[in-house]
Parts: structure tokens; C-alpha cells; sequence
């Protein structure tokens, strides 16, 4: 096996082969406690590869480059190292750009890769890995169909291709290039071995990715920021007086402020075409070139942020038009993830209050979807409820035994109200509102739950801070300036 | 088939030398006279067969199954025995020591929260003569008690003996929501003892009732306490349940949430966090009281109060009164000290809570949608994983939902059919509006539901559901009829 692959390397032409552009990155992931946000987590290291571009930029996963304290680029035979910063990355889009943090090294003995025209199915791709000897290792894959591909974070789609192949695991981890005439086309991301399926994210991605990044500041794809539900349901089509030559998607939720809002998009309209493209019962529409997709690659997989996209939709029985200005998504209540993010909190006299994100609830466990709070997983899945006031949700998240917490022990994962009678619209907020001390030297914490109220005495709980502080917690709080 | 009577409840049987009158008279196989009845010979054998309701086919008649428990005749024609030993039943026989003849019994008065029932006999004759078990006291900690009864294992009456290791407030799990007064004893325990007397010194001080499945030699018997509130609320022919100040307190031991309610620091009072709305509490109290004493007697910061050199919590008061009694409390309300008495009556909003027997289980159906209104044994079938459906579940009865919904109504199923072929992924989730008005009670659906002259289309929202459900008018009739035959039921609503 090894002998066969090595001959299909030895095949490759010897001018700017794609094995010259490859980058062995390790990069050192770190991330912050859910439960004591003050602390980090042991730290964790990813080995993966990156293709060198143009003006010494390395292109890899966003799975690679989040949360990472330190990348470094490693040459294929592993002699020579030469320290990265990311300077651009996209979470949902699974993509980041690194750049030498120090001269270039050995990079300036590789040869840059160029960019792939855009692929189609049945298209051969060529999968690149390298041995520990810094051999490359190829393999040929047939991309077997385009899909919209969720790689990193969870429920963000994009175009990927579907890739039907017969590797060889070596030690990296699922993040390697892929090739298509010597051009880079691609980055696997997965490779399921019983099936020998991999998920490659696509390089209409990709591009749309490196254009964007092109000028520094880097904006990420656009989106409607909408929720659906398909509408194959015969009963709930003829309720909606939908035609039969009709597709159709039902709008269930809008979010405030996103761009399908902003274009007067209302709850229960039902979206028939999307940027001229008629979208069927179960949101996909037909690309010429590609086949079957699911909608959002209208939104997200061409057009830029700031653009126009004339949505056909059917309010009430009558088809009308809706021209909405792609923007990235608005700001979530609850965050579904927090990539590189320090998590705020605050630490008041043994009361710690954090925003309420999905990584919080995740760190429950496995059955985290079960066995977290209740009261905060219905914020999670019914955010519009709670939207009112706030931009985030503030909880209680512990109480850490103190002489200012004495008989609280058992409260936790109250959602906080107000503080002092000023609503919590966030944690820079709640830290405001508690800079105050009222006449009689004691806070008023309003919570949604028993006991409802929770007094804290500013004297005592700023001495069980001190003592916080001496006994060895680097701070007590961690804020985000408020616009 | 023998029933392991309830999951957790294994009855229980303490052997030691009885005191004088238990003592077993001695008899000899040749000994032809029949002996002077003792106490032994008032224990009885209950036989039950059960029917039990199945809440995921409610329109079935549910398992036929059964099992044995004990009895003891305490009065004329009166024979006490636990709750779940004759839920649900459908026929009760009741066999004396060392006879076989069997004798028709029937319920009386049934007590779930408190797993007691009285239950009589169809002809008490055969049983006069034999004397009446007298319900004694508490027994002392460390004390030995016998427990008898006719568990697995053998045909005879068995007594074992052990000795009170704890005596606490605990939860009765045959309610599953529910907590009383509860005496732990040493003794193994086994199947078919439930509701046999636990005796020292001649009088019942107990009634054996669960085991405990996490030790060994680990039995728990109700005190006479529990059992004398249950005769005394059945003496007026009628069982009302236990009493609930439908309040939740929180103790106060904070010096911050002290100096907020402008109290000292003296270790006295507890705060009310919250005031169950339509509770008896509901107008009297409010939320942010303090109350500092009830019936006289002083509250601390955790809620507890001392009767008769005993520390228990204030609940205590109210677990021994009924309803229609008074209890008088005292408390600061916004620093201005307060007499406040509130009448104890049923709130029966709270046994959403409880596992309900001899009910037939309530549901309506249509089209092929079953709907079923929420309840503790709905919970335990379906195990609803919905987030929205778990929260209104919690919230029922402390945020008052059961102003605005008495039955929280779920849709529970989906037959299969060519009506409902895309209808699978609304299940297990709460209704809330069809046709567009609020959905309050299960017949209130049933009734918009089959009202006559139909929109063209049945629009039924969801609590935190995505879209709504729709069903033409037009197909119901033809689809009722076709799937009420193919799932086989034979009654297309059971609303009370």
C-alpha cells in the first residue's frame, strides 16, 4: 500500500508540486473553565497542515487556530519551526489564515500554492498528508456530490464537498489540503474510514474567505437570520394556500435586528426563491453547476456582506418580493460558541455571575441538553422570550461559600433580573449597577426565581474579595466594554 | 403472578418474643379445640388483583396483574392496610390465619398520600369475635418492635423482629411526591408485608410499608401519627388529604437578607420566597413575609420549630390539621410586625405532582392525534423530553399556570395514517391555541375540536412549537372513523 502510494507521488510533475506548499502546523489550544471562568483548562495541543499562499500566508482549519495561545509552522520534515499569529479566522466557515509571527524561515524555501477554479461533482481531488519523514503522502478521492457542510460549529452550513476516497491515517489530524490540477481546492476536515467518506470544505468557500480577509479586517459570511420549517406537510401547504408547483419554505422565527428583519420579513411568510432561484418544499434549490443545495448557500456561499438578495415570499395568500441587505448575523442572546473569547464574569462577595452562553451549558456534560438548569436551557431554545431588556443573559452561576453567601449555598443558575432596581442588560451592566451602594450599604439582586431577592452587604462581600484576592484568584472579574 | 406491591415498597416483618398477649399460644397437632383468638389471628392476608391503567393506549383497558399485601382489623368491620396495596384494584380478598376461605372486601377510604386505606369486608361475620389492634404511640429510638404479615416465602404468618434505628421525615414513595413522618427499623423487609401492623408491647406503632432498595435489613413503617390523622380525617366518611400552607420558605441565615427585612439578629424567622398563587396562603401571605411564629410556636431562620422538645420543621403543624382548621401565624411584613390566620383547604392543582390511582386516564381523540392532559403518571410514560413542556411542568403550580391552563394538554400521539403522515414530529409537546383560542382544559380542545360547522382547517398551535399543526375539516370524519379501527379503539374521548 505504502509502495503504491509513493509512486503516485513520485508521478506528481516536479515544478510547484502541491507537496511544496505544505505546512505542518502545531498549534496549542487553551480554553477557559465553564464553571471557574477565572481559570483556564489544562492546555491541549492539535497537529494538522496548512498550505502556504501567496504573500506568506498559511490557510488551515479555524478548528486548528481557535483557542490557541501558540501555532507554530513546522517544516514536512519536522527540523525547522518558525512561530504564527492568526490574522484572519472564521468559526462557522472552519477556515484561518495564519502569518509568520517572526521572520519567515523556512517558508521561504516553499512554493506557494495557487487557488483552484471551482470544482464539480465527479471532479478527481488529489488529499494530501505527510509522512513523519516529511514524505508527502497522496491520495485520489472522487468528489461524489456538494453539500452544505456544518465541519466546526455546530448548525452552520457551507459548501463542501462530499469525498469518496481510501486513505491512509497518518499522524495528522483531519485538517489537510486538497488539490485539484496542482491548485489547492480544498480542506478535508473529516474522514469517516468505515465508509471512507470525507467532508472537504469547498473552495468557492474558501475564496470568498480569502477575499474578504484580503484587506485586513475580516468580515465573515452574511446571513438572513431567520428560522424555518419545511413545508412537505400536504395539509399545511393547502392551510398555507400554497400552489402544487410550488416549493416553499415557512419562516418560524425572525431575529430582531438581522437582515430578513430589517427587510420587513415577518414570522409565517413562506419563502418561494431566493436570489432567482425557486426553492422546494425542503429548501433546497438547483444549482446549474452543482445540483440539489440547501438554501443558505444562496446567502452565504457567493454573494458579500452588504449586498442585495431579492427574496420572493407568500404573506397572506399573495407572492411579493423582499429585498433584503445581506449583514452578518446580529449579536445572539445566548452565544453559540466562544472561540477566543475570554468569558466575562464577576465575582462579588462569593456570588459569581457569568453570561449565559451555549459552551456554559455544554460543560454539563454529555447530556448537557438534559441535564443542565432547565430554567437556562429554555433560554436557549426559546430566546425570543427572554430578548426584552437584555443583550445577555446574566446568571447566577455558583455561590462560593463566604461569610457574605452564608445561606445562599443552595441557590444557583438564577437568572438575574435587576440589581439595585436597574435592569441587567449584561454583566457590564450588573458591575455597574453594583458600583452604587445604596444608603443602607446593601444590594438588592433581583432574580426570576425563590427567593426572588438576594441582599449582599457591600462591606462584608468587599472583604471577602479581598481575601479572594490574597488567597490566590487572579482577579475577580473580567468585563467587555459596552457600546 | 405476584406484585412486587410498588417498585421500592417492600413490607415489613420483625420477629422477636412477643410480650404477653402476641404471644403465640402454644398448640399441638392433636389439640382438637380451636384456641382463644390472639392478635395474630387479626392480621389478615389481602389478595388484590389490579388493573392498571396504560397512559400510552388510554382508550385499553390497561394490564391485568396482582399481588398480596397485609391487613389488621382495628374496629368493627374495619381493616387497615397500605394504599398500594389495594390501588387500582379490582378485587379485594381477605383470608384469616389458618383458613383458606376467602372472603370479599372492598375499599373504604384510600389515603395515597399517606399510603393508607381502610377497607371492609362484604360479610364481617366470620371475622367477629377476633379482638381489634390498638393504635399505640410513638416507639423510642433504639427500641424493639415486631413486625407481622404474611410475606413471599411461605403460606404462614411470619413475624420478625428489629429495632427503631431512625426516625425522620421522609419521602412515601408511593405517591412519589410526597414526604412524612417516617420511622426506619432494622428488619428485612419483603413482598407481600405491606400493610401489616408493627407492634411493641401489645399495640400497633406502626404500619410496615417500603424497603429501601440502596440497604439491606432496612424496613420503614408508618408512625401512628400518620395513621391517626388518616382515621381522624376519614371519620367524617371523606378523605381530604394532607394540608399545604402553599408557601415556599427560605431560610434566613443571611445577615445581609436579615438587615433587608429590618429583623436582628436573633436566629428567628424565616422569609416566604414565594406565595403559591390560588394556595390557601394566596391573599394572606406575600411573598418577602417573614413569619416568625405559627400557632405559638417560634420559628427559626431555617424554618424549624420545637414541639414538645422535639426540632421539626414548622410544616409539622399543618401536617397534623385538616381542612378547615385554622393556623395562626405571626410575622413582619415591610418591618411592621403582623397576626395573620388562614384557613387550610385541598389544593388539588399540586397532585399534578403525585401519581394518581383509580382514575381512568382522561384523553381525547382525533384524526389520529391523542391528546392527554400532563400528569406526573403521563410524565413517567411518555418521559416528554421537550424543554418548554419540562418548564411549564415545573412552573405549574409555584408561577400559578393552572390559572391560565388547569389541563396543560399534550399531544401524546400520532397514528399512523395517510391523514397524519407528516403530523410525527409534534409530539410530546403542549398545546396552546387551536383555532386560535387558548387552550385551558382538555374538553375545551375536545369540544372546539368537534364543534360543529368546522373551519376549513383545525389550526393547533404549540407551546414553543415551530409551526402549527393543521388538519382539513373536511377529512376528519372519514379519517376518525378509519383509524379509531385500525388502532382498535372503540372511544374516541374519555374527558372525565
Amino acid at each position: 500500500m505504502k509502495k503504491l502510494l509513493f509512486a503516485l507521488v513520485l508521478l506528481q510533475p516536479l515544478v510547484a508540486a502541491p507537496e511544496d506548499s505544505l505546512v505542518r502546523i502545531n498549534s496549542t489550544i487553551q480554553t477557559y473553565s465553564a464553571s471557574q471562568p477565572w481559570e483556564k483548562t489544562p492546555p491541549r495541543s492539535r497537529r494538522g497542515l496548512g498550505t502556504l499562499l501567496a504573500g506568506n500566508r498559511i490557510l488551515t482549519t479555524a478548528a486548528m487556530a481557535a483557542d490557541s495561545i501558540y501555532i507554530e509552522l513546522q517544516s514536512a520534515d519536522s527540523t525547522q519551526t518558525v512561530p504564527a499569529k492568526v490574522t484572519a479566522i472564521d468559526y462557522e466557515a472552519n477556515l484561518a489564515l495564519l502569518t509568520p509571527d517572526a521572520g519567515p524561515g523556512f517558508l521561504s524555501e516553499l512554493k506557494a500554492t495557487e487557488i483552484a477554479s471551482p470544482a464539480k461533482p465527479n471532479d478527481e481531488i488529489e488529499l494530501l498528508q505527510l509522512e513523519t519523514n516529511g514524505d508527502p503522502l497522496s491520495t485520489t478521492g472522487k468528489i461524489r456530490s456538494m453539500e452544505l457542510l456544518s465541519t466546526f460549529v455546530s448548525g452552520r452550513y457551507f459548501l463542501g464537498y462530499v469525498v469518496k476516497a481510501s486513505m491512509q491515517t497518518s499522524g495528522n489530524s483531519f485538517t489537510l489540503p486538497a488539490f485539484r490540477n496542482d491548485k489547492l481546492t480544498g480542506i478535508l476536515t473529516s474522514y469517516d474510514s468505515k465508509d471512507q467518506i470525507c467532508d472537504v470544505i469547498s473552495i468557492d468557500i474558501i475564496s470568498a474567505f480569502l477575499k474578504d480577509a484580503e484587506d485586513g479586517n475580516y468580515e465573515g459570511f452574511p446571513s438572513l437570520g431567520i428560522g424555518t420549517a419545511t413545508t412537505e406537510d400536504p395539509h399545511f401547504r393547502g392551510w398555507l394556500k400554497l400552489p402544487e408547483d410550488k416549493g416553499g419554505l415557512y419562516v418560524t422565527r425572525v431575529l430582531p435586528k438581522g437582515s430578513a428583519a430589517k427587510a420587513g420579513m415577518k414570522k409565517g411568510d413562506v419563502i418561494l426563491g431566493v436570489g432567482g432561484f425557486a426553492i422546494d418544499r425542503r429548501g433546497y434549490f438547483e444549482h446549474p453547476d452543482y445540483g440539489k443545495l440547501f438554501w443558505p448557500h444562496l446567502v452565504r456561499g457567493g454573494p458579500i456582506m452588504g449586498s442585495k438578495v431579492a427574496i420572493e415570499v407568500l404573506r397572506d395568500g399573495n407572492v411579493q418580493t423582499i429585498e433584503a441587505t445581506l449583514e452578518k448575523s446580529p449579536a445572539p442572546l445566548v452565544p453559540g460558541y466562544l472561540y477566543d473569547e475570554a468569558p466575562p464574569f464577576l465575582i462579588k462577595g462569593g456570588l459569581v455571575f457569568q453570561e449565559l452562553s451555549k459552551p456554559y451549558l455544554e460543560a454539563f456534560g454529555k447530556d448537557w441538553a438534559t441535564r443542565a438548569p432547565l430554567n437556562l436551557l429554555d433560554v436557549l431554545s426559546s430566546p425570543e422570550d427572554y430578548e426584552e431588556g437584555r443583550r445577555r443573559v446574566v446568571v447566577l452561576t455558583r455561590v462560593v461559600a463566604t461569610e457574605a453567601t452564608i445561606g445562599y449555598d443552595r441557590l444557583g443558575s438564577q437568572i438575574i433580573k435587576s440589581v439595585n432596581g436597574n435592569a441587567v442588560k449584561g454583566l457590564p451592566e450588573l458591575a455597574k449597577a453594583l458600583e452604587t451602594v445604596p444608603e443602607n450599604g446593601i444590594h438588592t439582586i433581583e432574580t426570576d426565581e425563590e427567593p426572588y431577592q438576594i441582599f449582599l452587604d457591600e462591606a462584608l462581600s468587599d472583604r471577602v474579595d479581598r481575601d479572594f484576592v490574597t488567597r490566590g484568584l487572579p482577579t475577580l472579574k473580567r468585563l467587555y466594554e459596552v457600546e | 403472578m405476584m406484585r412486587t406491591i410498588t417498585r421500592i415498597l417492600l413490607p415489613v416483618v420483625l420477629c422477636t418474643s412477643l410480650p404477653g398477649q402476641l404471644k403465640e399460644p402454644q398448640t399441638t397437632p392433636d389439640n382438637q379445640l380451636a384456641p382463644q383468638p390472639t392478635l395474630y389471628d387479626s392480621v389478615v392476608k389481602i389478595e388484590v388483583a389490579t388493573q392498571v391503567p396504560d397512559y400510552r393506549t388510554p382508550w385499553n383497558s390497561g394490564r391485568f396483574s396482582g399481588g398480596t399485601g397485609t391487613g389488621f382489623i382495628i374496629g368493627p368491620n374495619q381493616i387497615l392496610t397500605n394504599a398500594h396495596v389495594v390501588s387500582d384494584n379490582r378485587r379485594l380478598l381477605v383470608t384469616r390465619r389458618g383458613s383458606s376461605q376467602k372472603h370479599v372486601a372492598r375499599v373504604r377510604h384510600i389515603a395515597h398520600d399517606c399510603d393508607l386505606a381502610l377497607i371492609e369486608l362484604q360479610d364481617f361475620r366470620p371475622f367477629e369475635g377476633l379482638p381489634y389492634l390498638d393504635i399505640g404511640g410513638m416507639p423510642k429510638l433504639e427500641s424493639r418492635v415486631s413486625a407481622i404479615g404474611y410475606p413471599v416465602g411461605g403460606e404462614r404468618l411470619s413475624v420478625t423482629q428489629g429495632v427503631v434505628s431512625r426516625i425522620d421525615f421522609s419521602s412515601y414513595s408511593h405517591s412519589r411526591a410526597d414526604s412524612h413522618l417516617v420511622i426506619q427499623i432494622d428488619a428485612a423487609i419483603n413482598p407481600g408485608n405491606s400493610g401489616g401492623p408493627v407492634v411493641q408491647d401489645g399495640k400497633v406503632v406502626g404500619v410496615a410499608f417500603q424497603g429501601n432498595t440502596q440497604a439491606d435489613n432496612v424496613g420503614y413503617i408508618i408512625p401512628t401519627p400518620v395513621v391517626k390523622r388518616f382515621l381522624k380525617d376519614i371519620s367524617d366518611g371523606k378523605y381530604d388529604h394532607y394540608m399545604d400552607l402553599g408557601i415556599s420558605p427560605f431560610p434566613l441565615f443571611n445577615p445581609a437578607m436579615r438587615k433587608a427585612y429590618q429583623l436582628p439578629a436573633d436566629g428567628k424567622g424565616v422569609l416566604v420566597a414565594n406565595v403559591v398563587p390560588g394556595g390557601p396562603a394566596d391573599g394572606i401571605l406575600e411573598r418577602g413575609d417573614v413569619l416568625l411564629s405559627i400557632d405559638g410556636n417560634t420559628i427559626d431562620s431555617a424554618g424549624n420549630i420545637r414541639i414538645a422538645g422535639e426540632f421539626v420543621d414548622m410544616n409539622e403543624i399543618v401536617e397534623r390539621k385538616f381542612a378547615g382548621d385554622k393556623v395562626s401565624l405571626t410575622l413582619i411584613r415591610k418591618g411592621e410586625a403582623l397576626k395573620k390566620d388562614l384557613i387550610l383547604r385541598e389544593f388539588p392543582y399540586s397532585r399534578i405532582y403525585a401519581i394518581q390511582y383509580e382514575e381512568v386516564p382522561r384523553y381525547t381523540f382525533f384524526a389520529g392525534l391523542v391528546f392527554q392532559p400532563l400528569n406526573l403518571n403521563l410524565f413517567a410514560t411518555f418521559k416528554f423530553d421537550d424543554r418548554r413542556l419540562r418548564q411549564i411542568f415545573a412552573d405549574y403550580v409555584s408561577r400559578g399556570l393552572f390559572k391560565d391552563m388547569e389541563d396543560v394538554v399534550v399531544l401524546t400521539r400520532v397514528e399512523n395514517d395517510r391523514l397524519t403522515t407528516r403530523m410525527g414530529g409534534f409530539t410530546g409537546i403542549a398545546v396552546s391555541k387551536v383555532n386560535g383560542q387558548k387552550i385551558k382544559t382538555l374538553r375545551q380542545l375536545h369540544e372546539i375540536l368537534n364543534a360543529p360547522n368546522p373551519p376549513e382547517y383545525h389550526v393547533i398551535e404549540f407551546n414553543g412549537g415551530n409551526r402549527p399543526l393543521v388538519i382539513p375539516s373536511a377529512e376528519v370524519p372519514a379519517a376518525q372513523k378509519r383509524i379509531m379501527a385500525q388502532v382498535g379503539i372503540t372511544k374516541a374521548a374519555q374527558l372525565d
